[in-house]
């Protein structure tokens, strides 16, 4: 056996845990594909945010809300390992609202979602949320547009720079010995005598357990190891301008300066993985609602758009869940790679390593899609 | 005659045929077109027709015409053609994406969408066609203290003399390799600046793989051209060959030039450095639009993949001239008319029998205007160190200021490619998009992995390739669908609001 873990995935969720699995003294390698592979770690948006998330399903959002918290500790343990500056930043997210009838929505929305029953637990700091008319939101964001009709805001939101988390650990990993492999495409991964064969072409690799971090490609792998990774389509599209003096140090929901003075305008939902160009509409109705937001923006230069599919099950929370028939199986599925890394990277690991994932995760196994059809 | 738009509302909202850039390819193409027929717009960015080589031909004065050379005078001919044809003329007009039409606002006839931005407005036009005749980028050339004031591009130097005139006041260096080198020398001195030396970085094993092509060479126009005017600057000036290693140094502004010939040291003082080692296809549109590329190992840079006609491989998308490779100005303006004359055979402007005629008549001087390149490419290729510096400390991405140490620590990681490279470092994410590190980063990132930089690939591009205000892009039309994928609800003033149809929940 070569390795106590083989990650599949080498993108966000695959290195964080990757990264916390060596920490945990485990031996590790991560299987990576190439560089054009579909890969949301590189086109995400950057916030670190749970006020609204879990709207439905309490116990996401008390698992957002406990990996944000963990988000101090993550960023310090990265810095110190590699010198790189994850830029975390929680001070406080605004999502702003244009319009009356969304700030109405807004408000409702969290009040369900306040009220939900579950949403309170030790250790899990709790859910704080301040409602903000228009006078009040100017008030503290002086540069928002004359027609911004409110904000719904939380001080457990913030934001990072995905781009230098991603490379934090790429880094840490390379420091700590673990084996990087790209260019390795998994195509069959095989159960032989309570170990795991991955193999691909030309090459196989064996572990002792095994974690499928692929993102979309979960869904072709899973099968192999009795789990199940369903998956909507979910296409998103950002537009990024060149470097601004500061003026946002908050972020918002759909807007956010980055530590560089880029800003950041996303993010559509499409249900559809057709193709990965930018569509005008899109980039069309992110700028005018970007302008309407902070009318300062109007000059600056869009240097970039993109457009990326995410990694999204039918009801929208994450799957992670360990393979019954072949004990010692993974996989995780989740969009916010982000919000989650400090789960992924000092909670989640642990549990990997004990072979068993904690009763909080239940309600996240795939099993909740396997309804009977009605008769 | 041409229609010289003024404004944004001046453009028609589709073309059979959409050419972008305005050097001899593109004019040519745009010419060829609208001979057949076809309705053509002709955007460009730059004040009057010509492109890089033509620039601002049509104001010259006599005394800039003797300047500047008799391959110069000859785009007067073609532009007072392009005077004449029947197309649109867009000037000072960005081309910031060309891609497949919207599945939702594409009119369903017109393949092509294209996003151009003039007179600060942005348009979605489309197009049948398009023919991307972007020409030629000055290739990077990074070495200690290329990015200190004092030193410039040649290219930039040449703009500047063409377009307003001006030539270098002190004491003027060039470095570098190739024939415009040289030419760049030639003009400088005949407009009385003192060109203090040339040096000359062309590899010395260079003549041994150049060799077998002489035959060829000698025989094309470039020969006798290239062999006077090696004469005039090695007469006028010092040349200094054999060079192996350069370095500018000065404090806060260039004073001298650290030149090493093999053990051999030299310090040359001087007041202004030009650099120049070959011009590579500009990629940025055609990559954008999703155009297939290749390695192309005797240029030593990537081009787009095209068929003998130009076509690429998006469906309606072609390519001519230099930003299909590197072939020089007037095999572009050939490429072009092939373009051209395709474009309308696709159209059905034009019948099988006149399309084979004029395409073996534009074939037979393709070939001709080609004779010679092989030669050319060989001869001056820059050499590895040039393209890939040692030192640590020099910097490649300037929009950003990453460093070759920074790339080769990064490469170290086990990145799978330059993007991921770029993600990790910045390199290539600033304004230009790449245009000035996109080559060096690949061929270091190959370099470390022991591998082609084909193998390795580039930047993955996206519209816009150039930059285009949030404003312009605000006012680009909406769609209730767009609005729906944003804001999650559209909102109607009478019946309140009807919601998206999938989760957003998360």
């Amino acid at each position: 056996m070569d390795y106590d873990v083989i990650v599949i995935g080498g993108g966000l969720v695959g290195v964080s845990i990757a990264w916390g699995l060596s920490r945990c003294g485990q031996r590790v390698a991560i299987l990576d594909e190439g560089d054009l592979a579909n890969r949301a770690a590189r086109a995400n948006f950057g916030l670190v945010w749970s006020s609204s998330k879990g709207l439905g399903n309490a116990a996401y959002s008390r698992w957002s809300r406990t990996s944000a918290a963990k988000w101090h500790q993550l960023a310090a343990e990265l810095k110190s390992e590699t010198g790189i500056d994850t830029g975390f930043v929680q001070s406080g997210g605004f999502s702003i609202r244009l319009t009356p009838m969304e700030l109405e929505r807004g408000i409702a929305s969290m009040a369900k979602l306040a009220g939900q029953p579950g949403m309170e637990a030790e250790g899990t700091p709790p859910l704080e949320y301040e409602i903000l008319d228009q006078a009040e939101t100017r008030r503290r964001l002086p540069l928002v547009g004359e027609t911004v009709a409110g904000a719904i805001y939380s001080p457990l939101d913030g934001h990072a720079n995905p781009l230098r988390l991603f490379a934090g650990f790429h880094k840490a990993l390379k420091q700590r010995g673990v084996h990087y492999f790209p260019h390795r495409k998994t195509t069959a991964i095989r159960h032989r005598a309570g170990a795991f064969e991955v193999a691909g072409e030309g090459w196989r690799l064996g572990g002792g357990k095994v974690v499928l971090a692929a993102g979309i490609g979960n869904t072709g792998l899973a099968p192999m190891v009795g789990l199940s990774v369903p998956l909507s389509p979910s296409r998103g599209q950002i537009i990024v301008t060149e470097r601004l003096r500061p003026f946002l140090s908050h972020a918002t929901g759909y807007l956010r300066q980055t530590d560089e003075g880029c800003v950041l305008i996303g993010e559509s939902k499409e249900a559809t993985i057709d193709h990965q160009r930018p569509r005008g509409p899109i980039t069309a109705v992110l700028a005018e609602r970007a302008l309407r937001t902070f009318p300062l923006l109007r000059d600056a230069r869009a240097v970039r758009t993109w457009a990326a599919f995410r990694v999204v099950t039918p009801d929208g929370y994450p799957i992670y869940e360990q393979s019954e028939r072949f004990p010692g199986a993974f996989a995780f599925a989740c969009h916010s790679g982000v919000t989650l890394a400090a789960n992924h990277a000092l909670v989640l690991p642990r549990q990997i390593s004990a072979r068993a994932l904690s009763e909080d995760l239940s309600v996240f196994h795939s099993r909740r899609f396997h309804v009977p059809a009605a008769a | 005659m041409i229609q010289d738009l003024q404004s944004a509302a001046d453009l028609a909202p589709a073309y059979d045929l959409v050419v972008v850039g305005a050097g001899p390819a593109g004019l040519s193409a745009a010419i060829e077109a609208s001979t057949h027929g076809l309705a053509v717009l002709l955007a460009d960015e730059n004040e009057s027709p010509g492109g890089q080589i033509y620039r601002s031909v049509e104001r010259a004065s006599d005394a800039d015409l003797t300047r500047m050379g008799p391959d110069y005078a000859a785009g007067r001919r073609l532009i007072e053609r392009f005077r004449g044809a029947d197309l649109s003329y867009a000037r000072r007009a960005t081309v910031w994406s060309v891609g497949p039409a919207d599945e939702e606002t594409g009119d369903g006839t017109h393949a092509l969408a294209v996003g151009i931005s003039f007179g600060g407005i942005a348009r979605p036009i489309a197009a049948h066609r398009v023919i991307l005749a972007t020409g030629a980028l000055e290739r990077p050339f990074p070495f200690p203290g290329w990015t200190m004031p004092g030193v410039m591009a040649a290219g930039a130097a040449q703009i500047l003399m063409k377009s307003s005139g001006l030539v270098p006041s002190g004491r003027t260096i060039l470095a570098g390799t190739g024939p415009l080198l040289y030419l760049l020398a030639s003009q400088l001195l005949r407009a009385g600046v003192s060109v203090t030396a040339v040096i000359d970085t062309t590899p010395v094993e260079n003549w041994r793989l150049a060799l077998p092509h002489l035959l060829g060479f000698s025989a094309s126009s470039y020969a006798l051209k290239g062999l006077k005017l090696l004469l005039e600057v090695h007469r006028r000036t010092h040349v200094i060959r054999g060079v192996t290693a350069i370095e500018a140094v000065g404090s806060e502004q260039f004073s001298a030039l650290l030149v090493r010939r093999g053990n051999k040291s030299l310090h040359i003082e001087g007041d202004l450095l030009l650099l120049h080692q070959g011009i590579a296809p500009n990629l940025n549109l055609t990559l954008a639009a999703g155009c297939d590329y290749v390695w192309d190992e005797r240029l030593a840079a990537f081009r787009p993949a095209v068929d003998g006609r130009g076509a690429s491989s998006v469906p309606a998308v072609s390519i001519a001239g230099d930003a299909a490779g590197i072939v020089g100005a007037v095999a572009s303006a050939r490429q072009g008319e092939l373009a051209g004359l395709s474009a309308a055979l696709d159209l059905n402007r034009i019948g099988h029998g006149v399309y084979e005629q004029r395409r073996a008549q534009h074939a037979q001087k393709l070939a001709r205007a080609l004779r010679g390149r092989t030669f050319i490419e060989h001869r001056f290729r820059p050499g590895k160190t040039f393209r890939v510096p040692e030192d640590d400390g020099t910097i490649i991405c300037r929009c950003e200021e990453i460093t070759a140490g920074k790339l080769r620590e990064v490469a170290a990681l086990g990145v799978p490619g330059p993007n991921q490279m770029k993600a990790f470092t910045r390199c290539g994410m600033g304004p230009c998009q790449g245009r000035l590190c996109g080559l060096t980063a690949v061929e270091l990132l190959a370099q470390f992995r022991g591998v082609p930089p084909g193998e390795v690939g580039y930047y993955r591009l996206r519209p816009p390739i150039k930059p285009v205000t949030l404003g312009e892009l605000a006012a680009l039309p909406h769609t209730e669908a767009a609005i729906l994928a944003v804001a999650g609800f559209v909102e109607r003033a009478h019946d309140g609001a009807q919601d998206a149809t999938h989760g957003r929940n998360q």
